[in-house]
């Protein structure tokens, strides 16, 4: 019997969210520098204290062809072993647990970050279409979005209301939750006149690509007891997949692979019934369309039900499951580690540590993350105030 | 059977930001043409170019201090390959040791005769002094200045 | 202690290899199809289908080399990863060995009992690798310079040369012992025997490096199963086992690697050394240079496989050009270095170092074919990664 601790349990004990005001003042290397010490702060710990590292790092939006090279010596790489998983952010986090997990490592250092200095991100970004086929279209990551939610509307009638509920939720989160970087709280036929950007979506339905670093300390049980390190977000389960990789060979309307996922994480957690599991979510909403998608694929809502849940208020803080109570991308969207944020900002929550959006009561939270043309990798991250979930069979993978 | 290729290339841009150290040391170079580093308070190391922290402790820099203009060669090569973007062979480059630094920075150097390899790798050797030249149009960066063999 | 603990258990085995027969140019393959291509040859050598794999470690180093952004995803298909666990790994040239010390910690860490690693990469079609290398360099104070992979390990060999004495002779040395081996394997790309005087004669790049002293750019793929000690038991697999598995890094910046006071010296491989020291601890080899009987050194250039081979412990530092002159390191030896021609004669970048493990793995599983060392039980690999600054070390045992 194990749970993902296969050796040992494993929790997140410091965060740090960087949204840099003024680009210029420091280098994308200073920055990631400043916000790898913070997380460190926040664990109270020192570098000497770190076992390694994992970053997350994309090489078209650092503009550095192995951006790990120039990031290693920021985060404490030098002397230590460092690995780098450009395919996601929140992939260096599952690559993190599995090192503290498999016991060769006590601790773990978890960065990524997501500059602004390229001069267009979505053709940064389109780079990302295979040149045999379809680089010749005007397929970026927003197009991507853009396909995904037609296939979604035509597939769920009357979702649009559903989707500009979701916008107005966030953005109102993100004003209570970080309002100096924050999109402005605006009302449902505001955010419903926006103009069309790659249609279904509207700039109303998407937030401009900003400048944010995160950072986190993944540490073992032994460790925690040791260094007697406060309020741990154990990790209960941990579930990653991804989808094809050309749109035309995926259902764009449901997501397989996040279903694939939350099955790995649910099932290494012990979680029957998702409805009541959590407290909180924090879930990947690049676009609103995304929310939806992964109420739907965390069990948390079926898409039959995705209006009336959302006209329930049942995800709005208050709710009995809030959703988002960062703001979410909706309201602050560093493209390429928006994902890991939102496990920093669960696992906040957890630690009583995310600032004017704390929620209290929490003992499990749930955080999602997706990466790539209409989200084509998902995480699913299950984390609770202790290290192990109630009754739970093994681990999900075995045949 | 005919088998076709694609051609693509990628056309972006960077604005890379500075940031405080990088941009004050190279504004001393513009404005002064002097060269500067920072101490690393832990190792004591006068790091050149100069770092705002110190990969090696983690620590944050503490004190500029003026460093070279004459120095030793570190290291060196000698190319003679034309590669894309870079320029025409052949060209020497490597890293010198300025006076008064611990680390070494990169340069070029120039007004040496690198026809013949092996004499070339005669005159640029591994410890042999240098000094640094600075243009006389400075933009404020590292190819505003390059090293020269110190006259005998 | 940064790093602390032993591994003793979980033992991960690999249980499949397969790679492609390396080549310039493959147009009769795209990416995704020669990704496939080691994909398959791998799970026939395991004697598994792609539904038996529980997770896939992707390997690739820079995009930009493909002209692919987040080339990965396009890989998803060929690696068979619809719906599973899927993640890329890269740490430039030492990316294939890191893929496989990810894929280890997904075993060790009781979350899969079987994964694919896979890669491969179309390093001709790049137009010119060295330029967009040049783009490794940070763009505040070294970009500007016309730094490469080859001038900047022109410039470690210049230091060794100062430091170690080591001579041109000696680096064609490398070249004329990993030509003789790659000229026994069919998988190498470059298996044309050479003299020392030829590599002479050969053009220089960047002085010390010749042209016969560099790596080709190399098209191909690569791919392992590797599974638990009880997936392997309970199914009766054949395997070797991955027994040290560590990575360590030095500084980005080679300035830093020389002047006064440095930790690590650009001539050296002083963190490959600490990473070798991490992986031997592992798997409990005390004495490498009595102990291991075959490397695979991620060693692109000539001069660099010296420093390796000092690194791995397999010679005290500064000696192993003497070693080689006296005919050390050849097949046959007391250790065999890159038996399989190693880096030198082929570099498919993103799959170099993950090709490293395979040929070490295939050595001390007896199936190395015509460049087999003799009773080789215990394996080393490694992996550069970076402006020599990311290293990887495994070791394998039968």
């Amino acid at each position: 019997m194990r749970d993902l601790p296969g050796k040992t349990h494993v929790a997140v004990v410091g965060c740090a969210m960087h949204a840099p005001r003024d680009a210029k003042q420091r280098s994308l290397e200073e920055a990631i520098y400043a916000v790898a010490r913070a997380a460190l702060l926040d664990a109270g710990l020192a570098i000497d204290d770190i076992d390694g590292i994992v970053v997350g790092a994309n090489d078209q939006l650092d503009g550095r062809a192995i951006s790990v090279m120039m990031a290693s010596g920021s985060v404490g790489g030098v002397g230590r072993d460092i690995l780098s998983t450009p395919s996601a952010a929140e992939h260096a986090f599952v690559l993190g647990a599995l090192r503290v997990s498999a016991g060769q490592f006590r601790t773990q250092l978890v960065v990524s970050w997501s500059p602004t200095e390229v001069s267009s991100i979505p053709e940064a970004l389109r780079l990302g279409t295979d040149p045999y086929f379809h680089r010749a279209l005007p397929l970026d990551e927003l197009s991507a979005a853009g396909l995904q939610a037609t296939a979604l509307e035509s597939a769920v009638p009357d979702i649009r209301q559903a989707a500009i509920s979701i916008v107005v939720k966030n953005r109102n989160n993100g004003a209570i939750a970080y309002p100096d970087r924050a999109a402005a709280p605006r009302e449902t036929a505001w955010i419903a006149s926006g103009k069309p950007l790659r249609w279904p979506l509207t700039d109303t339905m998407v937030t401009p690509p900003a400048y944010g670093l995160v950072a986190l300390v993944l540490a073992d049980a032994e460790f925690v007891k040791e260094r007697s390190l406060p309020a741990p977000a154990w990790i209960q389960g941990l579930g990653w997949a991804t989808e094809a990789g050309l749109l035309g060979d995926r259902q764009l309307a449901a997501l397989a692979s996040l279903a694939a996922a939350t099955e790995q994480a649910y099932q290494q957690a012990g979680i029957k019934n998702p409805t009541t599991a959590f407290q909180l979510a924090e879930v990947a909403d690049a676009t609103p369309y995304q929310e939806l998608l992964a109420y739907e694929g965390l069990g948390l809502c079926a898409r039959q039900e995705w209006l009336r849940a959302c006209e329930s208020g049942r995800f709005e803080r208050g709710g009995t499951l809030p959703v988002n109570l960062s703001g979410g991308a909706l309201s602050f969207n560093p493209v390429y580690c928006a994902g890991l944020m939102r496990i920093a900002e669960a696992a906040n929550q957890l630690r009583g540590r995310a600032g004017h959006h704390q929620t209290a009561k929490l003992e499990r939270v749930l955080a999602h993350a997706a990466s790539g043309f209409a989200m084509q990798y998902n995480t699913v991250v299950v984390m609770g105030r202790d290290p192990v979930a109630g009754t739970h069979s093994c681990v999900g993978a075995r045949p | 059977m005919e088998l076709l290729t694609r051609k693509e290339s990628w056309n972006i841009a960077y604005e890379h930001a500075l940031g405080e150290t990088a941009s004050w040391f190279y504004v001393q170079i513009r404005d002064h043409a002097k060269l500067y580093g920072r101490r690393d308070p832990k190792s004591g190391r006068v790091l050149v170019p100069p770092r705002s922290f110190s990969d090696q402790t983690l620590e944050p820099t503490t004190e500029w201090v003026e460093v070279g203009p004459a120095g030793r060669i570190e290291t060196f090569t000698i190319v003679y390959e034309q590669f894309k973007t870079l320029p025409p062979p052949p060209y020497a480059f490597g890293y010198v040791l300025l006076d008064r630094a611990d680390t070494a920075i990169g340069g070029f150097f120039r007004g040496i005769d690198l026809s013949d390899p092996a004499q070339a790798a005669q005159t640029l050797k591994v410890g042999v002094r240098v000094n640094t030249r600075f243009a006389e149009k400075r933009t404020g960066d590292i190819l505003d200045f390059w090293f020269e063999l110190e006259s005998k | 202690m940064r790093w602390c603990k032993t591994m003793k258990s979980t033992r991960v085995g690999i249980v499949g290899i397969g790679q492609s027969a390396f080549k310039s140019h493959r147009d009769d393959a795209n990416y995704p199809e020669l990704v496939r291509e080691a994909v398959a040859l791998a799970l026939q050598d395991a004697g598994r289908g792609l539904a038996d794999m529980q997770a896939v470690v992707y390997s690739l180093a820079p995009d930009a080399l493909l002209g692919i952004g987040n080339a990965e995803r396009l890989g998803v298909d060929a690696v068979g990863a619809r719906n599973k666990r899927f993640m890329r790994i890269n740490t430039g040239g030492s990316t294939g060995l890191s893929t496989v010390a990810a894929a280890h910690a997904h075993i060790a860490a009781g979350v899969c009992d079987v994964v694919l690693v896979a890669g491969g990469d179309k390093v001709g079609e790049s137009g010119d690798s060295q330029a967009i290398l040049n783009k490794i360099w940070d763009p505040t104070y070294e970009r500007q310079l016309p730094l490469t992979t080859i001038t900047m390990l022109a410039m470690s060999a210049v230091r060794a040369m100062h430091k170690h004495g080591m001579t041109e002779e000696d680096m064609a040395r490398v070249t004329v012992k990993n030509r003789v081996h790659a000229a026994l394997n069919p998988k190498a790309h470059l298996r044309k025997k050479v003299t020392i005087e030829e590599v002479f004669a050969s053009r220089y790049l960047a002085w010390p490096i010749k042209l016969l002293d560099a790596c080709p750019q190399s098209t191909g793929g690569c791919a392992m199963v590797l599974a638990s000690e009880r997936y392997i038991k309970e199914n009766r697999l054949e395997a070797v086992w991955l027994t040290g598995l560590a990575h360590c890094s030095e500084s980005y910046f080679i300035g830093d690697r020389m002047g006064n006071n440095y930790v690590a010296d650009h001539a050296d491989a002083h963190a490959l050394r600490l990473s070798f020291e991490r992986a031997y601890r592992m798997a409990g080899i005390k004495d490498p240079a009595k102990q291991v009987q075959a490397a695979e050194l991620y060693a692109p250039f000539s001069n660099t496989e010296f420093h390796a081979i000092e690194a791995a412990g397999l010679a005290p530092l500064g000696q192993s050009m003497a070693m080689l002159r006296a005919g050390e390191f050849y097949l046959g030896a007391g250790t065999a270095v890159n038996p399989s021609g190693g880096t030198l004669c082929t570099n498919a970048i993103a799959v170099s170092a993950m090709v490293r493990v395979a040929e070490a793995a295939l050595q001390v599983w007896g199936r190395a074919g015509a460049h087999q060392q003799p009773g080789a039980r215990v394996a080393v690999a490694s992996g550069n990664g970076g402006d020599h600054q990311f290293f990887g070390s495994a070791v394998l045992e039968a």
